[in-house]
């Protein structure tokens, strides 16, 4: 890395990064964006294994769910804490098993300071030599999913299902993810269109390594995603 | 009077009894008791006049009294299974917010390097 940590200028910048039983990887991903990023958060989302204390040495805070709750409530209490630090003012959601990129995520960053909008999200689908790295069947589902998606074609989104996001403080602030599981990524979504953010794409890389093909979601859960989010605006908030 | 109907007629009154003695929230609950008593009502006569049923069917459109409880019963099981869903989703919500008030009281801070 060519920028050290006494580098100030991403000091009001929070990584959260929520991980389930991540411990074998989870140490190299908190090392790598801690050399970037004074603060990181990682919640432990009731691992079995170690992850939360392996995080906690690799420098981040670590919050950790007494029960296994799902990947969206994860990030909701990790951004309910670095909200209430001193000085929060930009946030980024971050995957625990080292698909994404720092690069990327300060890209993300500038593009956030430098042009008028409150979220940018990451696309594996804007830049054609990205695209053929995508396994071909999960390309398809997550490209139809976004054609699909009333609320993302309204945002002229891409790739609504990727986990690098990076916010400012408003967002954060109204952030109120109440589907635990997978569904959080459509949610986002909606609370994006119901709020009024301005919502921009950045294209990113994601690294399909065979760990993370591992821990990926199972494509059939593409049916529970689109039950819940029917089901979203039926439920008492 | 056949045993079926004095088993059907003591396990409504059983219902009964152990619905009006729970106490959730007064208001609401008062409704869902007043339907419960005509229900057991409605059930007490259409198990000692089962032939009943068929004539109030047979308004409707339907052969048998015994089709038409079918109908009812499925319907009133959709709502329910439907109703319950919902309930245990509002649940899992509650359930999430104790489980992340936890976490953030327990939050532990990294040593700075």
């Amino acid at each position: 890395m060519c920028i050290s940590i006494s580098d100030t200028r991403y000091h009001d910048v929070w990584i959260v990064v929520p991980a389930f039983n991540e411990a074998s990887v989870i140490g190299d991903v908190i090392s790598d964006v801690h050399s970037v990023f004074h603060h990181v958060v990682c919640v432990d989302d009731g691992s079995r294994d170690d992850t939360g204390d392996v995080a906690l040495r690799a420098g981040a805070h670590v919050v950790r769910h007494p029960v296994n709750l799902g990947q969206g409530a994860a990030i909701q209490t990790g951004v309910e804490y670095a909200r209430s630090r001193r000085g929060a003012a930009v946030f980024a959601t971050f995957d625990a098993d080292g698909q994404h990129r720092v690069k990327d995520v300060i890209r993300m960053i500038d593009r956030l300071a430098g042009e008028d909008v409150d979220l940018v999200i990451g696309t594996r689908f804007a830049d054609p030599g990205v695209v053929s790295r995508t396994p071909f069947v999960k390309r398809l589902v997550l490209r139809s999913a976004a054609a699909l998606s009333r609320r993302s074609r309204r945002l002229g989104l891409t790739d609504a299902h990727n986990g690098l996001r990076v916010f400012n403080k408003t967002v954060a602030d109204q952030l109120n993810l109440s589907m635990s599981g997978m569904s959080h990524a459509d949610e986002f979504i909606s609370l994006a269109l119901e709020n009024h953010w301005r919502v921009t794409e950045e294209p990113v890389e994601i690294l399909y390594t065979e760990y993370s093909m591992s821990k990926g979601q199972p494509l059939l859960n593409g049916v529970n995603i689109i039950f819940d989010g029917w089901l979203r605006g039926r439920m008492s908030r | 009077m056949n045993w079926i109907q004095a088993l059907l007629i003591v396990s409504v009154l059983a219902l009964l009894v152990y619905l009006l003695r729970s106490r959730r929230s007064a208001r609401s609950r008062a409704w869902v008791k007043v339907g419960y008593v005509l229900f057991v009502i409605a059930g007490i006569y259409a198990i000692l006049r089962p032939n009943d049923t068929t004539v109030v069917a047979n308004w409707l459109g339907v052969a048998r009294g015994a089709d038409l409880m079918e109908y009812v019963l499925i319907i009133a099981f959709v709502f329910t299974t439907l109703s319950a869903y919902m309930r245990f989703k509002d649940l899992e919500l509650k359930y999430a917010r104790l489980a992340r008030a936890v976490a953030l009281q327990t939050a532990r801070v990294p040593e700075d390097r």
